[in-house]
């Protein structure tokens, strides 16, 4: 059952990086901006869901909270950061958006003090259930359940919506999407709200999971997910979701093979960089420029 | 001068060759390079090593800039092999790999590090002279580096590989020689490091020390030996100058490197295109 | 009298296309040969090929006898090749005089450990300044190369070309985008470096400058050498006329 066990483990991490991940990837193919201040974005949701479910006592009221703000500090992190710099090379913006996380996460520090701050009440963060000898937890069935929700949610609007669709085509074709009189500027938006709203998630999610929020939440996630977009194919969301769940699981399991000489927290960047030795191009051989 | 005063200009002294030698790589040839610290820690874990096992200063140093260049040259050969973008995760990915390797090395310590590294015998002040002097003469290798030949070539790599190759420039040699010397520097660093603490631990070539050696270099002016010593000497200083700051030490770094690449862009992105970025085809 | 540019049955295939597909031919030392075909005859990866660029999968490659096949393009320009790129590529934060000293010190830059040794660089400076002089960018030096009009970039070109001492030179389309004027202003200077014994290959959609200056010319249509010789004599075979015919170009040639 051990092994059972470190499955679900895995899957539910390779769900919530994936939450994380694809705003990350969806930024890459759109401006070609490794945006590293998601991570900041992800705190963000996780505090804001702590603190409005501590304020209103109502879990629900904190994600909700949280999906409605981390989109505007997203949209505006574009607004006022990103796109002064676009046109200068992908590293500037990057640099700026390492200086954004730092700055955010000590603010955060400053704020809510080193030890972070827990829910009030959080039942699912000990609830378990027991499905013939496997033990899982409240909070991974509910990592499980949103992520599922949230992808077959975003699945449906790129296929089945004009803003969807558009959204799509401005991602994998810009002249094309530009012809049909797709706005590109609102697609960058919609695209960082989106991407903003599932870090949040996941960020809430996380908060769930620890009971905790503190200051260095996002920190060793995000840069997990900048080895996850580059493995997945950077651009790629179906690639994303591939390389995020087969990194939980390698991550579950290889605890227990190289734990021993490697730190858990190392095993996304052994594999990205042995990925990159052999395929210079990522896993999905993007040809992006 | 007191004991205060000489740890501060002994900390000034390392990073400044530290700044100096990641603007090599990343000012005058161009390579993004976010994981100096493994570098730096590399070179320090080298040295202490080797003056736990026969206390030789001279010993330890040779065994710094060489640990230092062997890691550099092997991430060297990664950046000939990855587009620009994926260089910087992979730097990233380098420091990561370096810390969760060591943390869980017995021989190297664990997550405790290593601590009681023989003196040097040097004395606080004589240590502070010793790392003056690779300071300066770092700065000086940098500052002739950038007025010949070689500097003159840098240039040309990391403004347009393509383009260099025209002109009989084999790029990849040049990156990996930018990567030799700078990560050489860094284990230098490393090694000045352990005999000024006698005490080193993981943790402290972590990728937030990356990201404030980029801080510096950046903030100097990007490929500027002086303004990267300046930024250097600054950024050290600032927090012991202002008490206040000392606890907001990341606030005051993180702001800084958003308002000096945010609101100075002509200057900066002069910089930039100058020695470290093309601007994108319009 | 032996070549100093020799392709022998070179191929290489892009997915289902056989883009080139057996192409030999070689450039005697001294000549001017215009390389032309129609759009999409596989011109651009001919000369990427020769630029090193590209590595075929069959054939060689040859600059003055020795194999290059497998060399990158700094190892070929050091055996003697230059090339100027159809879309301009100067260092645009560099002075125009840089661009072109930096050429003239290939004997330096040939390794990062021979450039770290050397400081000076006034005779390369002199040698630039020379070389800017014949291609007519003499007043330009102290700018930068980013902020020159597309006429002098494309000259700047040229002139980087001639400051590594190339045996042969490979003009990728260096008329395109210019004017009548610096159109003719540049075909002086191309005549000029080939007056002075360096051989030229010219690569150029411009087909009346080409009947103009070439001494030989080289069709290329679908990958295939369909016609080499006398420019004169090889507009005038069917074969050639066909090629063009849906371009609609020879009659403007020939006028």
């Amino acid at each position: 059952m051990y092994y059972i066990d470190l499955a679900v483990t895995g899957i539910s991490f390779g769900c919530m990086y994936a939450m994380m991940s694809v705003g990350l990837t969806l930024v890459y193919g759109l401006l070609r901006i490794l945006h590293v201040a998601h991570a900041a974005v992800f705190a963000l949701g996780a505090y804001v869901t702590v603190l409005v479910a501590n304020a209103t006592g109502s879990i629900g009221l904190g994600f909700l909270a949280a999906i409605i703000v981390t989109p505007l500090f997203g949209m505006a992190i574009y607004r006022l950061l990103y796109e002064p710099l676009l046109k200068y090379r992908p590293d500037v913006p990057m640099i700026a958006s390492v200086g954004l996380l730092v700055l955010m996460q000590d603010a955060f520090r400053i704020v809510f003090g080193e030890q972070g701050i827990t829910f009030h009440s959080n039942n699912l963060a000990f609830a378990t259930y027991n499905f013939s000898g496997v033990t899982v937890s409240a909070v991974q069935i509910a990592i499980v359940v949103a992520a599922a929700v949230v992808f077959t949610g975003l699945h449906l609007f790129t296929t089945r919506t004009r803003i969807g669709i558009g959204w799509r085509a401005t991602v994998s074709k810009p002249q094309i999407a530009a012809s049909f009189g797709i706005d590109p500027i609102k697609v960058r938006y919609l695209n960082f709200a989106v991407g903003s709203a599932l870090a949040a998630i996941a960020g809430g999610l996380v908060a769930l999971m620890n009971n905790l929020v503190d200051p260095g939440i996002g920190f060793v996630v995000s840069y997990k997910a900048l080895a996850i977009i580059v493995l997945g194919g950077l651009g790629s969301v179906r690639g994303t979701l591939i390389a995020s769940l087969v990194l939980g699981l390698v991550e579950s399991y290889g605890t227990i093979f190289i734990g021993a000489w490697l730190d858990r927290d190392a095993i996304a960047f052994l594999a990205l960089i042995v990925l990159l030795m052999i395929r210079p191009q990522g896993f999905t051989g993007a040809r992006t420029a | 001068m007191s004991a205060y005063e000489i740890s501060i200009i002994s900390i000034i002294g390392i990073n400044v060759i530290l700044a100096v030698s990641l603007n090599m790589i990343s000012g005058f040839c161009g390579q993004i390079s976010l994981g100096h610290g493994a570098f730096f820690g590399a070179g320090a874990y080298a040295a202490a090593l080797t003056m736990v096992g026969c206390g030789s200063v001279p010993l330890a140093i040779v065994a710094a800039l060489i640990t230092g260049s062997i890691l550099g040259v092997i991430v060297g050969f990664a950046s000939l092999r990855v587009r620009t973008d994926f260089l910087a995760v992979t730097t990233i990915g380098v420091n990561f790999l370096f810390v969760g390797f060591v943390r869980k090395q017995a021989w190297l310590g664990g997550e405790m590090g290593i601590s009681g590294i023989p003196a040097t015998g040097l004395g606080a002040a004589g240590n502070m002279t010793m790392i003056l002097l690779f300071a300066a003469a770092t700065i000086a290798l940098s500052l002739y580096i950038s007025r010949s030949w070689m500097g003159f070539a840098f240039r040309a790599v990391g403004q347009d590989e393509g383009a260099a190759a025209t002109l009989g420039i084999n790029s990849g040699a040049y990156k990996l020689a930018a990567f030799g010397i700078g990560t050489a520097l860094a284990g230098l660093a490393g090694g000045l490091y352990a005999f000024f603490t006698q005490f080193i631990t993981a943790d402290a070539f972590d990728f937030i020390f990356s990201v404030m050696l980029m801080a510096m270099v950046v903030i100097g002016g990007i490929g500027s030996t002086w303004g990267v010593v300046v930024a250097a000497a600054g950024l050290t200083l600032l927090p012991e100058a202002i008490r206040f700051v000392n606890d907001y030490r990341l606030l005051v770094f993180g702001g800084l490197l958003v308002l000096v690449i945010r609101l100075a862009p002509g200057g900066l992105a002069a910089m930039f295109q100058n020695v470290f970025l093309r601007t994108r085809k319009p | 009298m032996s070549a100093v540019l020799q392709l022998d049955g070179v191929a290489i295939r892009f997915g289902g296309v056989q883009a080139i597909a057996g192409v030999s031919f070689a450039v005697e030392k001294g000549d001017f040969v215009g390389l032309i075909g129609p759009n999409g005859a596989g011109k651009t990866t001919l000369i990427r090929i020769i630029a090193g660029l590209l590595r075929p999968d069959a054939g060689r490659v040859r600059l003055s006898g020795v194999d290059v096949t497998g060399d990158a393009t700094a190892a070929r320009v050091r055996r003697g090749l230059a090339l100027t790129h159809q879309i301009v590529r100067p260092f645009r934060e560099m002075t125009v005089l840089d661009n072109v000293v930096l050429g003239a010190g290939y004997r330096y830059t040939s390794n990062p450990f021979r450039a770290l040794l050397h400081l000076d660089r006034r005779r390369e400076k002199e040698r630039a300044a020379q070389i800017l002089a014949q291609v007519g960018l003499g007043g330009t030096e102290g700018k930068l190369a980013g902020s020159l009009p597309l006429g002098q970039m494309k000259r700047l070109e040229v002139a980087r070309a001639l400051a590594v001492d190339p045996e042969v030179i490979l003009l990728d389309e260096p008329l395109a985008g210019l004017n009548h004027t610096e159109a003719s202003k540049q075909v002086e200077t191309i005549a000029e470096v080939h007056a002075r014994g360096i051989t030229v290959v010219l690569v150029e959609h411009n087909l009346e400058e080409v009947m103009r200056i070439c001494r030989r010319l080289i069709v290329l249509n679908n990958g295939q050498v369909i016609g080499d010789g006398e420019p004169r004599a090889v507009m005038a075979d069917p074969a050639v006329h066909d090629a063009y015919v849906g371009a609609g170009m020879v009659g403007h040639a020939e006028a």
